[in-house]
């Protein structure tokens, strides 16, 4: 390797460890010093690169693949046993229709469900209302922009539910918290309110995507429900017509958390 | 008992099974990789938020496809692969201006305010190269990989890589005032 050569890989390969690189390095004392201002020029650029990475960056991919795991191995145990009662069910699928309990959790509030339950927001972390840019924020980072960001919301944080991408949020009302979760990846047909194991939920298409809302109690559903409408930018409708209505400030007990 | 997760803040931490070799393998995987790969994809997209999903996704395909996994050496530019087709899916849906980084103050607590200053105006410098420069520079500095690696990723010829390697250098250089390193061949 000449001189020329020499530079011409120092310049696209600073640590280039080619035998004649290295070969020649040692034996030209003009070129091992063009070495040593490209290392030095090297290091500064390694550092430029080297950006803070956000804290807890692996612990909360190491959730979002969790869950995604149970839940996959729930569809797994589902399907075998789908299969295990196939044979039964074709006697008896026209009782099972009739049958079929109306306050059966759907697909896409399961995976909420499941999430809220790994996912617990304890009470330390829902007591003031976070600033709404942080609202708005976490929604632009699902690619949803906000007309406005409703009051009372506690809490924040993008999280993954199943394969979907969603919006977690708290907002303390006053029969109690509410965990209202924004899945801006999966729109569903229609509104559907459910129960399981003592808590009530509702879930509805909202935007692009759906609003689940769980808590101990639905009294506040439907308040809920038209802040989030009108924060989409959704036309409300009350008994004096179309309007946005606004939610009270959370009471001084309010905390709480996901089921 | 896992450590401290930032999606659960309570007491009421769930007592997890024991581990199985691929969780083991997964967690591995994320432990190791996952501060490299947030970086190149901040460089790649120039957003926090976005780089941070653009990671969260690329692991969640890469424990999906685990099984397909043979040389643990490949690891790092396998990961790679993935997260810019994540990106490039996320380019397609969202027409995301690749180029549009603006957002620098990320400062080293350690570092003097003079070191500061120089790696902020580097980050600019880096910012305003054009992504066929900044991307093998990215793959580079930050992957560690070689010249015939970064042809190999970027579907181009290594003498090509070579090329843009040396104007990305010469282009930061010219940006930050700095002796031009095309000068010192010329000279040759």
């Amino acid at each position: 390797m000449n001189c020329l050569e020499f530079r011409r890989r120092l310049g696209s390969e600073p640590a280039c460890s080619f035998e004649d690189f290295v070969a020649h390095r040692a034996e030209c004392v003009h070129c091992a010093a063009a070495h040593a201002r490209a290392e030095e020029f090297e290091s500064r650029i390694r550092a430029a690169f080297n950006v803070a990475v956000p804290a807890n960056l692996a612990d909360r991919i190491l959730l979002a693949q969790t869950t995604e795991a149970r839940h996959e191995r729930r569809g797994r145990r589902r399907g075998f046993a789908a299969l295990m009662l196939a044979a039964a069910a074709s006697i008896v699928v026209a009782l099972v229709a009739v049958n079929r309990p109306r306050t059966e959790v759907p697909e896409l509030a399961g995976m909420v469900v499941d999430h809220l339950r790994e996912h617990v927001v304890g009470a330390d972390r829902t007591g003031s209302p976070v600033p709404k840019q942080d609202v708005m924020d976490a929604f632009a980072a699902r690619g949803v922009s906000l007309a406005s960001v409703p009051d009372g919301v506690n809490y924040v944080h993008k999280c993954p539910a199943g394969p979907y991408n969603t919006v977690h949020m708290v907002m303390p009302e006053r029969s109690g918290p509410v965990s209202v979760v924004y899945v801006a990846d999966k729109r569903i047909a229609g509104q559907v309110d459910f129960s399981r194991d003592g808590m009530h939920g509702r879930q509805l298409p909202l935007g692009k995507g759906s609003l689940v809302m769980v808590a101990s109690a639905d009294a506040d559903f439907d308040a809920i429900e038209r802040v989030w409408k009108s924060a989409m930018g959704e036309a409300v409708a009350t008994s004096e017509g179309f309007a946005v209505p606004v939610l009270q400030s959370p009471g001084p007990g309010a905390i709480l958390a996901a089921p | 008992m896992k450590q401290d997760v930032d999606c659960k803040e309570t007491a009421t931490m769930p007592v997890y099974p024991p581990m199985s070799s691929r969780q083991n393998q997964f967690e591995a995987l994320v432990r190791g990789h996952s501060t490299d790969l947030y970086r190149y994809a901040y460089w790649l997209c120039g957003q926090d938020a976005l780089a941070q999903d653009l990671v969260q996704d690329t692991f969640l395909r890469a424990w999906r496809a685990l099984d397909k996994l043979r040389e643990v050496g490949a690891v790092k530019a396998w990961l790679i692969t993935i997260l810019r087709r994540e990106h490039a899916r996320l380019f397609e849906r969202k027409s995301m201006p690749s180029d549009d980084i603006d957002d620098f103050d990320l400062p080293d607590p350690q570092a003097t305010p003079e070191r500061r200053t120089e790696e902020s105006a580097l980050r600019q410098a880096i910012a305003k190269l054009e992504p066929k420069y900044r991307d093998p520079l990215v793959l580079q500095v930050l992957g560690g990989f070689s010249c015939s690696e970064i042809a190999a990723q970027l579907g181009l010829g290594e003498a090509a890589v070579m090329t843009q390697l040396f104007r990305a250098r010469q282009k930061l250089k010219g940006q930050l005032g700095l002796d031009d390193q095309a000068a010192e061949v010329s000279e040759l």
